[in-house]
């Protein structure tokens, strides 16, 4: 029978199952012994594809999805909580505002590094808590405020370095007012490093910056740490008045006043839940259904932060709501 | 194999739960601590509030009070600037008290300014009770003066503006009483 190029014979149809691809591999391609080893190389073997595995989502998160209707649209139970968590953040920049808009430099003098540094310090720590919430929790439709905080750190951070280059009484002119002290270099350090996190917070350079971007933005925990020396060579490490301390406590509570211990009360818990060896141990005992257990061991810890966490936030509104009146306490 | 990796497995979920254990009982010392020195905030605000010397009238509790130090501090910013303002208003009127009528008016009128800028910044000072009634006085007195300055400053003559000259002093006798009242109340020496 005639052979045809088509195939094997004249009447046969090709069809898609007739169609077997040669063996790509050059070990198939000849006989295995006539193969030097080392040429050979090493082979993975073949790994089956598998999506990126999402949490699953824990029924908070379900009931979050859920919308309902307000005003004519169907608003998201998550949009609405998102933006209640969210807004307190604006209150450092809100309570500016009277200042800004009357041009004061007397508050903004004597009162814009309380109310915008303490609360750009207020939302690092929220941003530095949406991470270790989810881990405990289970629960990610929280996530997005971890952007959002960030976003509203650097807006804090750089609104204090501006106004703190021009109504501040140091002598070296803008960058003397900026950088002239050691705490002073440190905090305009933080707000250098603030500017390419904010620049490249959207979507649009996350997709840009593929693998980098992860990278890139690990530059919080920098901030982080040099917070931690801001706030130490801001007043010390001790709780007495003047350079050394929290200044003038007229409630009898230098000690929760000092800005670094409160630093440092917060950033335990954070820092403790971020370790690798600490995240598996909370994993396994999560999947051994013992989360009682997660919970009572970082009970203490959880509570030192919002012990230290409430007294920032006090900081924050009494700073804050002088600065909203107009009449700036340099306590 | 397994039973490594088991193992390995264990042995860094124990770490984390070492890690977690030696964190939390740290946390939870300091938090013990924290709560015994908060039971004697009392106290320290009390005792915070005499060491600084604060008026307790004005001072809700937890608040930050008006205290000796910043009231000196407050005071001191117009005292100063106005001080030596007034100073050299004084020797520039004398100057010119016997032979520039314009000049001398001229500095009289800045010297009017000056006493009423005094007068307006130490009325923005809230002082304690104990203090206020000095306070006052001080600014009656102030008053009084600087109303007798743009008196001296429209006259028509040398003559007539030296006239003034025994009135001003008695005057800034009385302003000088008050201030130092004022100073000592303030414990500014």
């Amino acid at each position: 029978m005639a052979r045809s190029p088509l195939g094997r014979f004249a009447d046969e149809r090709l069809t898609a199952d007739s169609y077997y691809p040669r063996p790509y591999s050059r070990q198939d391609a000849y006989p295995p012994d006539d193969y030097p080893d080392d040429l050979v190389p090493e082979q993975r073997p073949a790994v089956a594809y598998q999506p990126k595995q999402r949490p699953a989502k824990s029924r908070v998160d379900e009931w979050m999805e859920v919308d309902f209707k307000f005003g004519g649209s169907r608003i998201k139970r998550k949009a609405v909580a998102l933006v209640l968590l969210g807004a307190p953040a604006l209150a450092p920049l809100f309570f500016m505002l009277p200042a800004l808009v009357t041009l004061n430099s007397n508050t903004f003098s004597v009162s814009v590094d309380d109310t915008l540094g303490t609360g750009a310090e207020i939302c690092l720590f929220l941003c530095l808590l949406v991470t270790p919430v989810a881990t405990l929790s289970g629960q990610h439709w929280f996530v997005p405020l971890r952007r959002w905080y960030g976003i509203m750190m650097a807006c804090c951070a750089i609104g204090d370095a501006v106004a703190a280059s021009i109504t501040d009484t140091f002598a070296g002119g803008v960058f003397g007012r900026l950088a002239g002290h050691v705490f002073e270099l440190m905090g305009f350090m933080m707000v250098m490093l603030v500017i390419p996190l904010l620049i490249t917070s959207n979507p649009w350079a996350q997709r840009k910056l593929g693998r980098y971007w992860k990278r890139l933005h690990r530059l919080i925990y920098v901030i982080w740490g040099l917070l931690a020396a801001h706030l130490m060579l801001l007043e010390g490490l001790g709780v007495q008045s003047g350079s050394n301390g929290s200044g003038f406590a007229g409630d009898g509570d230098p000690v929760f006043h000092q800005r670094f211990y409160q630093y440092s009360a917060c950033s335990l818990f954070l820092l403790t839940l971020r370790l690798p060896p600490v995240k598996r141990w909370i994993a396994a005992r999560q999947k051994e259904g013992r989360n009682w257990l997660v919970y009572l061991t970082i009970a203490p810890i959880f509570a030192l932060f919002v012990f230290g966490f409430i007294f920032i936030l006090n900081e924050e509104l009494f700073k804050g709501f002088d600065s909203l009146t107009e009449h700036p306490s340099a306590e | 194999m397994s039973a490594t990796y088991v193992s390995g497995t264990q042995e860094e979920t124990r770490a984390g739960g070492v890690i977690l254990v030696i964190a939390s009982s740290m946390a939870a010392v300091l938090l013990i601590a924290g709560l015994a020195y908060a039971l004697g905030t009392g106290q320290r605000h009390m005792a915070a509030l005499a060491a600084a010397g604060c008026e307790l009238s004005l001072s809700p509790s937890g608040l930050p009070c008006t205290t000796v130090q910043m009231l000196q501090s407050e005071y001191t910013e117009i005292l100063t600037p106005d001080g030596t303002q007034l100073a050299a208003d004084r020797a520039a009127y004398g100057a010119n008290e016997e032979k520039n009528l314009a000049a001398a008016e001229a500095v009289l009128t800045a010297e009017v300014t000056t006493e009423r800028a005094f007068d307006i910044g130490l009325a923005g000072i809230t002082f304690p009770p104990a203090i206020t009634p000095i306070a006052k006085a001080l600014f009656m007195a102030d008053q009084a003066r600087a109303s007798l300055t743009a008196q001296q400053a429209q006259s028509s003559s040398l003559t007539q503006m030296r006239s003034f000259d025994h009135r001003v002093q008695a005057a800034s006798v009385a302003v000088q009483t008050q201030l130092t009242l004022l100073n000592k109340a303030l414990d500014r020496g």
